[in-house]
């Protein structure tokens, strides 16, 4: 088993149940430009250390966000809901 | 008689260097190597935060192979087979090179379509490679199972000669003796914890054992891209994400190439001492922790079960993991970044151990000359924001 994430509709569950989303970035306004889009695309700061990502549990069809520490995979706190 | 003269000396870093290369992997060894050797670059030194080899270099299956999807990269590849067909006799050094050849399998049209646009570009560029049917695969690897019993039976496939196996830790030894050889300063657990930039151009290295005054910097940090991009203030295209393998005991020789199936993601060829080695899986979170899980070797299981059914009985030895720094297209970044004199050659994801000595030459080359290789002149860190990218993903499921 990888690591456990406390589902807000269904607690602790194995982390292959989730779909992994990416860590939680600040989306660029309506006005940016190209570039300011693409780095919020495809540029990620990619710590090692802990980060708020976007995680989705498939059996509840629920977005969730997890405050995880990705060195050593310990989620820190409770994941909320958006 | 025994050998007398060390092949190679650690030391500890100098004040002042021409060239620092970070990274202690077989990346950062082959430019320090090649940037002495062809370019003659008088004082290199290479740091690395553990030992020499700790990471993806020493945590791969071995496998090269020259039979990847973009035209763009295909260049690349061949001159690393090419290149490690040769390092043997220049390091002077057995690199235990196998070029034993690559059998992919398809198990659907789509598959073989796949397969058949891979054909074609290999064999427009002069590189070998055969479409087969399942009977001659049979012909070719007689353990595996042809017939219509496997959950998703097997419909052709490929063979592409110029892939196969390096002995990985040979391959690290190899380029530590050349560098030593060249007169590289291999510096281990040197940590460096900051780049210092100077009106947008580099002027050294922080590092745990003092500061380090050098006009270039070149970084080839595997898994800890963006760890060290982010001292010189650089975000990377890349996330990092834990890479599974594993082998079995060993048993007489029976598998004489590397079989890759596309359809069950997962690849395996047999090593000169007789184990399977066999991967791989990508789990699809980010991570930095090295580790193994069940499911992985349950999956994998299976899918060799599928097959190789009668390798039933095997039981398994290790398992591993390494550190891939994933880019969205699957491609590596390679270049100069917008600090004046900061290279980089990172984002590799699972395709670093087999493009090495290649990324290392081409990477000398632009660092000594200033002039960017054609063979590098894609991958670039600008062909994220100019949306140029180049296909590369397949295999290894995300």
């Amino acid at each position: 088993m990888g690591f456990l994430i406390a589902c807000p509709n269904c607690g602790f569950r194995n982390a292959y149940e989730f779909k992994f989303g990416g860590e939680v970035k600040n989306e660029p306004g309506h006005g940016a430009g190209l570039r300011k889009w693409r780095h919020y695309f495809y540029f990620n700061k990619n710590v090692a250390g802990v980060q708020e990502e976007w995680w989705y549990h498939y059996p509840c069809q629920t977005w969730v966000i997890v405050t995880r520490d990705t060195a050593t995979n310990e989620v820190v706190g409770s994941p909320r809901l958006m | 008689m025994g050998r007398k003269s060390l092949l190679w000396k650690f030391t500890e870093p100098r004040s002042t260097y021409d060239v620092v290369v970070i990274g202690g992997g077989l990346h950062g060894l082959a430019a320090a190597y090649y940037l002495a050797k062809d370019q003659k670059v008088k004082r290199v030194a290479v740091l690395e935060r553990k030992h020499f080899g700790y990471g993806g270099s020493s945590r791969n299956t071995e496998v090269y192979r020259v039979n990847q999807r973009a035209p763009e990269i295909l260049p690349l590849y061949l001159l690393s087979r090419n290149l490690w067909l040769q390092l043997s006799a220049e390091l002077e050094w057995n690199v235990m090179i196998w070029e034993k050849g690559m059998i992919g399998l398809a198990h659907s049209d789509a598959g073989l379509n796949a397969i058949r646009m891979r054909h074609e570009t290999q064999t427009r560029m002069g590189i070998e490679n055969y479409m087969l049917t399942p009977e001659e695969l049979k012909k070719l690897v007689p353990a595996l199972d042809v017939s219509d019993k496997a959950a998703i039976p097997i419909v052709g496939g490929y063979f592409n000669p110029p892939g196969g196996q390096v002995r990985h830790d040979a391959a690290v030894w190899g380029f530590l003796k050349g560098c030593y050889k060249e007169g590289v300063d291999l510096c281990a657990g040197t940590e460096v914890t900051g780049i210092n930039v100077t009106e947008g151009k580099i002027t050294g290295v922080d590092t745990n054992k003092g500061s380090i005054s050098c006009p270039v910097v070149h970084m080839a940090p595997g898994g800890y891209s963006s760890e060290v991009a982010r001292l010189a203030h650089l975000d990377l295209p890349v996330m990092t994400m834990p890479l599974q393998a594993m082998v079995t005991e060993c048993v007489k020789p029976f598998l004489d190439h590397v079989v890759v199936s596309e359809g069950y993601f997962c690849y395996v060829q047999q090593s000169i001492k007789g184990d399977l080695i066999m991967g791989a899986h990508l789990d699809p979170w980010q991570s930095y922790k090295l580790y193994n899980t069940y499911e992985f070797a349950q999956e994998q299981a299976y899918c060799m079960l599928q097959l190789f059914p009668d390798i039933a009985h095997l039981r398994l030895m290790r398992s591993w993991s390494g550190l891939c720094d994933m880019t969205v297209d699957g491609a590596p970044i390679m270049g100069a970044t917008e600090v004046e004199n900061l290279f980089i050659d990172a984002g590799w994801g699972y395709f670093g151990f087999k493009s090495s000595p290649a990324c290392g030459k081409t990477m000398a080359e632009f660092i000594a000359s200033g002039r960017c290789p054609d063979l590098i002149k894609f991958l670039g860190i600008d062909r994220f924001y100019e949306g140029r990218m180049i296909p590369e993903v397949y295999i290894v499921r995300t």
